[in-house]
């Protein structure tokens, strides 16, 4: 066995490998998807410490349940789903969870650790910050971590209509923002 | 805009990780905690294993099994049958007694972690 040589193939290819114990090729996953996951966990709303150490948590259950993925749909999408799901069961057991329509504010975790220049996502974090808090989960949550509706509302153990309210809100919201960005920091620094 | 054209932007924007940093950094912790997860349970398997195989030798030896295995040899001219029988009640009895059975099951699941950490093993040498 090359010790030397990174682990390629396809995820399925390395999560079968890392199923039967070989941490290397789990170790590549968590290179391909690490950065998602921890863009995720920022979007949801954790702060930067947080979502690092939420996001490393979904890695290591990930291992252990990585015998679990079949493949059917993306790695990917699979350990995002266990990222939400460990940054939910924190909220709840910190009770932060409150689905109000004020717009708390947010630490610009996403602006202060990503480097690059893309727009689209500096936008897309910036316009997140407009919404409530159980807009921006829900949003992320069904836009972000490929949820459904319905695991969302099971999820955050509140009926699916309450669901899809914040959703169409948040949509409506990131449509106005992200279609005349200027315009709404403008809007925002008048008050 | 259309509300899937919208929506299938957002998916995009959402679909774009963001480059950290310190990814290699992060990396590098997740596979410290896997090795220190990986070296823990190895650990905790060998030490159960160990004692396992101890307390199970200890408990065999003692339950008075290899004696009636022992007897069990020396009659061997005897009739088959008769001696497959009484081998069977022997057998039987070793569960009736309540420490001699406890005895065979202790031993029955420390052997059962042996085993599950000579697989364990077996994985990380491949």
């Amino acid at each position: 066995m090359g010790m030397d040589r990174p682990p390629t193939g396809h995820d399925v290819e390395l999560a079968a490998s890392a199923a039967a114990g070989d941490r290397r090729a789990y170790g590549e996953l968590v290179r391909r998807h690490g950065s998602a996951v921890r863009g995720l966990l920022r979007r949801l709303g954790a702060d930067s410490a947080t979502a690092d150490d939420l996001a490393q948590d979904a890695f290591m259950a990930g291992f252990e349940q990585v015998a679990e993925f079949r493949g059917e749909g993306t790695f990917g999408a699979w350990i995002k789903k266990i990222a939400a799901r460990l940054y939910l069961k924190k909220v709840k057991r910190e009770a932060r969870l409150i689905f109000s329509d004020t717009v708390e504010p947010v630490e610009d975790a996403m602006a202060r650790d990503a480097s690059g220049d893309a727009a689209s996502r500096i936008d897309l974090d910036e316009a997140l910050k407009t919404l409530s808090r159980g807009e921006r989960l829900c949003v992320s949550l069904c836009y972000g971590a490929d949820w459904s509706h319905g695991e969302a509302a099971e999820a955050l153990n509140i009926p699916i209509g309450t669901v899809k309210s914040h959703v169409k809100r948040g949509l409506d919201k990131l449509r106005a923002r992200l279609a005349r960005p200027e315009e709404g920091a403008r809007r925002e620094a008048h008050g | 805009m259309a509300e899937p054209d919208f929506e299938a932007q957002l998916t995009r924007m959402f679909a774009e990780a963001p480059s950290f940093p310190d990814a290699s950094l992060f990396n590098a912790e997740v596979a410290a905690k896997l090795d220190r997860g990986w070296t823990m349970r190895r650990m905790f398997i060998g030490l159960a294993g160990t004692a396992a195989g101890l307390i199970a030798a200890f408990q065999i030896l003692s339950s008075r099994f290899s004696s009636e295995v022992t007897q069990l040899s020396r009659n061997t001219g005897h009739n088959l049958q008769t001696e497959l029988d009484a081998g069977y009640s022997k057998f039987n009895a070793l569960f009736a007694s309540p420490g001699s059975s406890e005895a065979v099951w202790l031993a029955a699941c420390l052997a059962v972690v042996a085993l599950a950490f000579a697989v364990t093993r077996m994985v990380e040498d491949f």
